[in-house]
């Protein structure tokens, strides 16, 4: 136990000591972390919803990279050869550097967070569900690191190796790019990488429902860890002499692959490759019934008209979950209290005399004081092409049959003036979220559309509305009766998006933005 | 008192090579113990075996009164070994690793000890890629006598070093058969051996072919002492090797060398040959043979021979 405390004490120190270690094990972490906040800073809170993928991203360097390398290098230069004199157990060995590098990836881990704290990123919802997932993540990716110091016959061949396994997982593996951003083959490869249960099980504890959420993935990272673990200690070589090609029991590889496999397949089995929607996103919208989703979740509304919503300020909001909208003056404006109403339940009709909607009450003051500090229309967050900018030849068609089945796409037209505004929104929000081509051109469309169908005035008040409770209403991300193919998945981002568009076409509306 | 080390009938082949054809050898306690070779001779083979480095295929090693084959661990435990050219992670320092190979032992030997003496005191918290190279095989020697071995075991422990750095290591060896430490040393410098072993063992192709003292090695060639002349014009060998006494003569042009048997015999012939041809006698050396003669004498390809 000695031995093994000693050990691990040096490593850890040694590793301290390696400025190339450092580099990779941190500051390669806080790039990403930075690149990402850069990429999303447009998102409410800031990296909440990346959190999975910069964790993961962490671990993958460390355990990938930093693991094989150190152990490669020891063992080119004869330090596994002279453990070996030692009566030490090779395994005891192996297994402090093992944990050392927990560690070593735990510390980037926390820096990671607590970067991400400093940012402005809300605590994650399960700090002991993260706890344990980190660890499920770390062990599995440390299997895999230590298969990758058997594979590899020299430092070179560490670094090739890694890139073979990490680069696939950052890009079509789910760890970099959203899922919901690839295509559906893509989605089905991802499901043969740990690197998406990585991501899913931490997600799920930052900003999910703990582990209730990322059992399979659990599992998933635990079967991969396992095999790496076992075919790592198998193929375990001390000697630089032994070359990977010479040696036997090259059948312990079997099992590694095997375990990504049969997680592949179990995933394909139990339909969880297309990514998972969450339960918030309408039911009915999916389910394509021609039915708005009237009873699900009303708009707020309430019988005695007030002057001003913004009279409201500081009473507490009662749709629960409402979240401030983003930064700037805004962020003050806390949507008005709404006094609650009974549901409503589908077939009886809403009691009369009908409530008048809050956004009738908005103020010019309340227009001027949302935040107009918007991603550019030419970037990738929330792109909306100009008024005479024609689409390509070929989506055009895909654009014409979206125009032209608008007026007729029952979320938009039936149910009142809000709710058929904001579903209208997502019909831009949703392509923007999934990065579809027409991304660009469908923004246009709602904007044109909606410019025909409600006078300037009100259509102004409404988006303003939006704007500022972008909490409220049911998200439709299933946008197939439009033939728009694929869903994003999450719904806070295809609420973000709509925020976003609500604001450009504000802006609009009201001469910000010259047309 | 039993020996040391057991050797008997140790076989071993890899790559489809047999590396080790049927060595055997015993090393008493307290004694150096050299075993030389040419390289690829099967030294380095042997010691891997005996330090469980290497898996035996047959034969009996006995180490420290231990089955070696069967309790490999525990004669880890008691002996010391330093390979050839061992080298550590560059960032640790020569206190960490033998408070850290320390721990890896029952029993162990306080860091300052050995620090002070292998003369690492100075060097203790230099990273390992400071140390020169004969600052690095000190801390190999002093990793080596971390768990106060009985046996030690060196495989060519000076190769690569300065004269300067070798003088001082071969002070450390002989120090530590005062210390009553039995040590094995593998080797190709044929005067380090001679220096410090009390016996030898010469093997080849995979065999042993002598073991004696040096003195006694060198007593099979008693007799044969070798002579090297060089003359003012060419020489002619054909005569040269009809001489009285005269074996083995190689050479060419002006230079050449041969053994004797009878060194006053030849030498007086020599001159008076010399003397009628008018050839001068520019350098003449005659010598008593050599460990290196005896080394080479042996392991010399059959052929060549």
């Amino acid at each position: 136990m000695n031995a093994l405390l000693q050990h691990l004490g040096i490593s850890l120190r040694l590793h301290l000591r390696n400025k190339m270690a450092l580099l990779y094990g941190y500051l390669f972490p806080l790039i990403f972390l930075v690149a990402f906040a850069v990429l999303y800073r447009h998102e409410r809170i800031p990296l909440l919803r990346h959190m999975g993928e910069l964790l993961t991203v962490a671990v993958l360097g460390g355990a990938c990279f930093g693991l094989p390398t150190t152990l490669v290098s020891e063992r080119e230069r004869g330090v596994w050869r002279r453990y070996r004199l030692t009566p030490i157990p090779t395994w005891a060995v192996v297994a402090s550097t093992a944990i050392a590098r927990y560690l070593i990836v735990l510390s980037a881990g926390l820096l990671q967070l607590g970067l991400a704290l400093a940012i402005g990123m809300t605590f994650p919802k399960h700090p002991f569900d993260l706890f344990v997932a980190f660890t499920f993540v770390a062990f599995a990716f440390i299997g895999l690191g230590l298969v990758i110091a058997a594979l590899a016959d020299n430092v070179p061949a560490v670094q090739a190796l890694g890139q073979c396994i990490f680069l696939p997982m950052l890009i079509i593996g789910g760890v970099a790019v959203q899922l919901a951003a690839l295509p559906l083959w893509a989605q089905h490869v991802s499901a043969f990488f740990p690197g998406r249960y990585a991501v899913e099980a931490l997600q799920a504890t930052v900003s999910g429902a703990g582990f209730g959420g990322a059992r399979f993935s659990l599992l998933a990272l635990a079967l991969s860890g396992i095999a790496g673990c076992v075919a790592g200690a198998k193929l375990f070589r001390w000697d630089a002499q032994q070359r990977f090609s010479a040696r036997s029991g090259k059948a312990w590889l079997v099992p590694v692959f095997g375990a990504w496999l049969a997680v592949g397949l179990l995933a394909e089995w139990r339909g969880r490759i297309a990514i998972p929607v969450d339960r918030e996103v309408a039911p009915v919208a999916r389910a394509k019934v021609k039915v708005p989703p009237v009873a699900v979740a009303p708009e707020p509304v309430r019988s005695p008209p007030i002057e001003s919503p913004s009279a409201m300020v500081g009473a507490s909001a009662s749709t629960g979950t409402v979240m401030p909208p983003p930064a700037g003056p805004v962020a003050v404006m806390t949507p008005p209290a709404v006094t609650p109403v009974e549901p409503v339940v589908p077939g009886r009709p809403l009691t009369p005399p009908p409530p008048d909607p809050l956004w009738m009450h908005i103020t010019k003051k309340e227009i001027d004081a949302l935040d107009y500090n918007l991603p550019p229309d030419h970037g990738i967050v929330s792109p909306m092409a100009g008024r005479d900018e024609e689409a390509e030849d070929y989506m055009r068609d895909q654009v014409e049959s979206i125009r032209s089945k608008l007026p007729f796409w029952p979320p938009g037209t039936d149910g009142d003036d809000l709710r058929c505004v904001r579903n209208l929104l997502y019909v831009a929000a949703v392509p923007d979220a999934i990065q579809l081509p027409v991304e660009r051109y469908l923004p246009r469309v709602v904007f044109e559309y909606l410019i025909d169908t409600y006078p300037r005035e009100k259509l102004t008040k409404i988006l303003t509305w939006i704007a500022m409770t972008p909490e409220q209403g049911m998200v439709i991300d299933d946008l197939s009766d439009l033939g728009v193919e694929g869903t994003a998945g999450d719904p806070m981002v295809v609420r973000e998006r709509a925020y976003l568009y609500a604001i450009k076409f504000v802006a609009r509306l009201t001469g910000r933005v010259e047309e | 008192m039993s020996a040391k080390v057991l050797v008997r009938d140790l076989q071993k082949r890899y790559a489809g090579v047999d590396a080790v054809r049927g060595v055997s050898f015993a090393i008493e306690p307290g004694e150096i113990f050299g075993l030389l070779g040419p390289n690829g001779a099967g030294k380095t083979t042997t010691v891997e075996c005996l330090v469980g480095l290497r898996e035996a295929d047959s034969g009996q090693l006995e180490v420290c009164g231990l089955d070696a084959r069967r309790h490999p661990q525990e004669v880890k435990q008691r002996i010391g070994v330093a390979l050839q050219s061992t080298s550590l992670q560059d960032q640790i320092t020569p206190r960490e690793a033998l408070k850290m190979f320390g721990a890896f032992y029952r029993q162990r030997t306080d860091p300052e000890t050995l620090l002070k003496r292998f003369s690492l005191i100075e060097k203790a918290d230099a990273r390992f890629d400071t140390l020169s190279g004969g600052q690095r095989q000190r801390l190999a020697l002093a990793l080596a006598f971390v768990n106060q071995p009985e046996l030690v075991m060196l495989d060519e422990p000076t190769t690569g070093l300065d004269p300067q750095s070798r003088r001082e290591l071969h002070d450390d060896i002989v120090q530590m058969k005062q210390d009553g430490c039995t040590v094995l040393l593998t080797t190709h410098y044929l005067e380090e051996a001679e220096r410090l072993c009390d016996r030898i063992a010469i093997i080849n192709h995979g065999r042993i072919v002598a073991t004696g003292t040096p003195r006694e090695l060198m007593a099979q060639r008693r007799g044969a002492q070798s002579v090297r002349l060089v003359t003012g014009r060419p020489l002619d060998l054909a005569r040269l090797a009809q001489l009285p006494a005269v074996q083995d003569v190689a050479g060419k042009d002006n230079e050449a060398t041969f053994h004797t048997t009878g060194a006053t015999a030849t030498l007086g012939a020599l001159t008076q040959w010399l003397g009628t041809e008018k050839n001068e006698i520019i350098d003449l050396q005659v010598r008593a043979a050599s460990l290196e003669d005896v080394f080479i004498e042996l392991t010399r390809d059959p052929e060549k021979r």
